[in-house]
């Protein structure tokens, strides 16, 4: 019971995604052996784990077979209110479940329009950008939020055990938790179904409704976490921050093997997606690659997942054709 | 003596591990209507998939005019005239109904599509095959039945010589039904020849000069339709006596007691409908398709809402607005269409039998997936559901395995109220048997099942009682010892 279990985490894709981080590692140590410092791993993990936070929120969304594109927005919200707040004097732990309690609010927000408004999430979420990253200017009026508190960049982005930062552990820990909520609740259960066929779903006594404003609300959470952590790295609550990071979110999960069409993901395979890209751009760095030429490489490795996921869909189709007949 | 239309020559087609066809070898003359029959898996899709270019590899050959031939798609079947019209009504729905039919073959002035010719062109074919609706008109405003035209219109636009009908009347009205057989014998007296595939047999004694029946990829025999009955024909396509073909085999097994009651239920397609069903009954719904009898069953289960109207279970009444309200009550639906309805392509067995229960496999906010696993197994058992596997896909499974599925997932809720909506739809005799087989035990177990079916021999087969519906009212009420096809067409046509 247990193996087809632990088989089923790391179905094909997870698998796969290790192999090729692996062959990426070799790679890029073979050419330049400071690529394999322990200094350099860690950094490959830090440079995950804002996006990895994005991408394993934002997988909910697209699991049920949505997206949410504001999730950039929400991450520049998060970060201005918890950095006045913080700046105001209120307690940290206060502010950390404040700037939590945020991001839900307003991926529940994105929700509500997806499911009760019966808007398409594309072009709510769209909006919803738009309206996020105005709040965010208004709310500083264009000015970061400066002198965020030592203790609060210590308690979240801190060295905890030599040098791996408390957000390395805040990942891997909402990575789980995540994990465990899609594979063994019934809301997991609830947003793969849904994804795959909301009305067989909905048919079957589930109030997808419902289900779908959680996994954009959890979306939320993702991005109110990603906040945080930028906000203690940098020092300084921009407005501006996050702009354009869904881009890199969509890609880590459509690495990780999540099916754009919903149905179909795993966080698994989007934490590996997160670190694939991190691992390929610092080793561009590493090896002095130009800066343009990173571009196409990480727009590269996107083609290329996803022109996998097709080959393995074929197969797939063979085979049941195969069994069936 | 004529060369045939179509000559199979051994033909065989090997997929790793399975022949999907061993060995096949027949002829279909020019001008008749050739049914093909066997139960699902016999080989049927793969023979009409080999002859219209789907599959290009296979053994033996497929003669045409007794030229070889071997396309290696479906585009290159029509261009020499062989065309299929789908099961599936591939349109688009947006586009109108000539650029439908002339779809990758448009005529051309100057480079750009010629209307004013697609229109006459394809206005002249509509009129010829007595089609009441324009070719402009948007394929979105056609009925299912107009929709099933346009696929023969475009068989025709080719100038096709060879036809085949995949299931073509499983969304058709009755009279929808007529007019395409109308169609169907004048195409034959045009000497197009026609393949026709059915699980209906009653319509292959309507419209079919002979039969080729396949078993398990095998040719078991080709017959003229006037030599053989009915009989003969299950016998040969199962290899056994269905005599258990739709009929009750256990005594009857109706109670006093009421399960559930329905008042004056009114919406926009359906009015003033009040009956009940009760403990260990079959409940038949019959009537036409469109005739608002699925509107009803969703309008219970709460999927659509009603505008008046009450619902009492176990005499209680409740309020039953989201289908959720309706699992907590002991409602299940088996919906009409189990794959844009029933069940979740992408999950396995185990997780689209607990989808609706998954609260009994839940403890301290996890699911316990053993248990899952544990409760998908033993309704496997319970029904023969074969592989015995709880990780297979359900897409994987045949139509009678899918609908046992869903059957499993209201089960596991524990419903005592079970609406099946066209329960063996598309599937084959084998498999309906058993289902009838399930159906016959729950209600042996007192529970009550409400079935809607356009299928006659069903209803009468396996109804305690029917409810004739006639465009959104109650036609009639008919007790088991007044059924008959005639009585129920009456009232379903309104007379």
């Amino acid at each position: 019971m247990k193996s087809i279990h632990v088989g089923r985490i790391f179905k094909n894709r997870s698998s796969s995604l290790v192999v090729v981080l692996l062959l990426l590692v070799v790679v890029f140590s073979v050419i330049n052996p400071i690529y394999l410092s322990v200094y350099n791993l860690v950094d490959i993990i830090e440079q995950a784990t804002i996006n990895g936070l994005l991408a394993i929120g934002i997988t909910f969304a697209i699991i049920t077979g949505g997206i949410d594109l504001s999730i950039g927005s929400t991450m520049a919200v998060v970060i201005v209110t918890t950095g006045l707040m913080l700046v105001n004097g209120i307690d940290i732990w206060v502010c950390i479940l404040a700037g939590v309690a945020l991001g839900f609010a307003m991926g529940a927000i994105n929700g509500f329009m997806v499911t009760k408004m019966m808007l398409q999430p594309f072009i709510a979420t769209l909006g919803s950008m738009s309206i996020f990253r105005g709040i965010a200017y208004i709310l500083t009026g264009g000015w970061p939020v400066l002198r965020i508190p030592k203790t609060f960049r210590t308690l979240v982005d801190g060295d905890i055990i030599a040098s791996i930062p408390s957000s390395i552990f805040l990942l891997f820990a909402f990575a789980l938790i995540c994990h465990i909520i899609l594979r063994h609740t019934r809301q997991g259960t609830y947003f793969l179904a849904a994804g795959g066929n909301e009305e067989a779903t909905r048919l079957s006594g589930v109030n997808t409704d419902r289900s779908r404003l959680y996994a954009y609300g959890l979306c939320g959470v993702g991005a109110a976490l990603a906040g945080l952590v930028m906000l203690a790295r940098l020092g300084t609550g921009e407005p501006t921050a996050g702009l354009g990071y869904e881009t890199n979110a969509i890609a880590a999960a459509a690495i990780g093997g999540t099916s754009m069409a919903g149905g179909r993901g795993s966080m698994v395979g989007t934490v590996l997606g997160a670190l694939t890209l991190s691992a390929l751009k610092v080793g561009l760095v590493v090896l002095g690659v130009d800066a343009f030429w990173q571009y196409i490489a990480m727009g590269s490795i996107i083609v290329v997942a996803a022109y996998f996921e097709v080959i393995q869909s074929k197969l797939e189709k063979r085979m049941s054709r195969l069994r069936k007949a | 003596m004529a060369s045939p239309a179509i000559s199979f020559q051994n033909v065989s087609k090997v997929f790793p591990g399975v022949r999907a066809l061993d060995d096949v070898s027949f002829t279909i003359e020019h001008g008749e209507v050739h049914a093909l029959l066997g139960e699902n898996g016999a080989g049927k899709s793969t023979l009409l998939n080999i002859l219209h270019g789907v599959y290009a590899q296979y053994e033996g050959s497929v003669l045409i005019e007794d030229i070889r031939v071997s396309f290696a798609s479906p585009s290159q079947a029509i261009q020499a005239g062989v065309a299929k019209v789908h099961q599936e009504i591939n349109l688009v729905p947006e586009l109108t109904v000539a650029q439908n039919i002339a779809m990758g073959h448009e005529p051309r002035k100057h480079g750009l599509i010629d209307y004013p010719k697609m229109h006459q062109d394809t206005g002249a074919i509509l009129t010829k095959m007595g089609c009441h609706f324009s070719p402009s008109a948007q394929v979105k405003t056609l009925s299912t039945g107009e929709m099933q035209m346009i696929g023969i219109a475009k068989a025709l636009y080719h100038n096709a010589s060879i036809i085949s009908f995949d299931e073509p009347t499983t969304a058709l009205t009755n009279k929808e039904t007529e007019h395409l057989f109308q169609i169907i014998r004048e195409l034959k007296q045009k000497g197009i020849t026609i393949i026709y595939v059915s699980h209906k047999l009653d319509e292959i004694f309507l419209i079919a000069d002979r039969a080729t029946i396949l078993r398990d990829g095998r040719l078991i025999g080709t017959y003229r339709i006037a030599d053989i009955n009915k009989e003969q024909l299950i016998r040969s396509m199962v290899g056994r006596d269905v005599s258990s073909y739709a009929v009750r085999l256990a005594p009857a097994c109706v109670q006093e007691e009421e399960l559930l009651r329905v008042e004056n239920l009114r919406a926009s397609v359906f009015d003033d409908i009040s009956f009940s069903l009760h403990k260990g009954e079959i409940l038949g719904f019959a009537g036409l398709v469109g005739s608002g009898r699925t509107d009803i069953m969703r309008a219970i289960f709460g999927a659509d809402p009603i505008h008046s109207g009450k619902l009492y279970l176990h005499g209680k009444i409740a309020h039953i607005r989201r289908p959720e309200q309706a699992l907590a009550h002991g409602i299940g639906l088996l919906p009409e269409n189990r794959k844009s309805q029933g069940f979740v392509r992408l999950m396995n067995n185990a997780d689209n039998m607990g989808l609706a229960s998954l609260k009994r496999f839940t403890k301290w906010l996890l699911i316990n997936h053993r248990k899952k696993r544990e409760n998908c197994l033993h309704y496997m058992d319970e029904m023969g559901l074969t592989p015995r596997n709880p990780d297979y896909l359900v897409s994987d499974l045949s139509g009678g395995n899918q609908q046992k599925v869903v059957l499993a997932k209201w089960l596991s809720t524990g419903a005592d109220i079970l609406i099946f909506d066209e329960p063996t739809k598309g599937i084959d005799v084998g498999a309906k048997a058993e289902i009838y087989r399930l159906m016959e035990s729950l209600v042996a177990q007192g529970k009550g099942i409400i079935m809607v079916s356009s299928e006659l021999p069903e209803i009468i087969g396996m109804s305690d009682r029917v409810i004739v519906m006639h465009e959104g009212r109650i036609a009639a009420v008919l007790p088991r010892a007044e059924l008959n096809e005639e009585i129920i067409l009456k009232y379903a046509m309104g007379e």
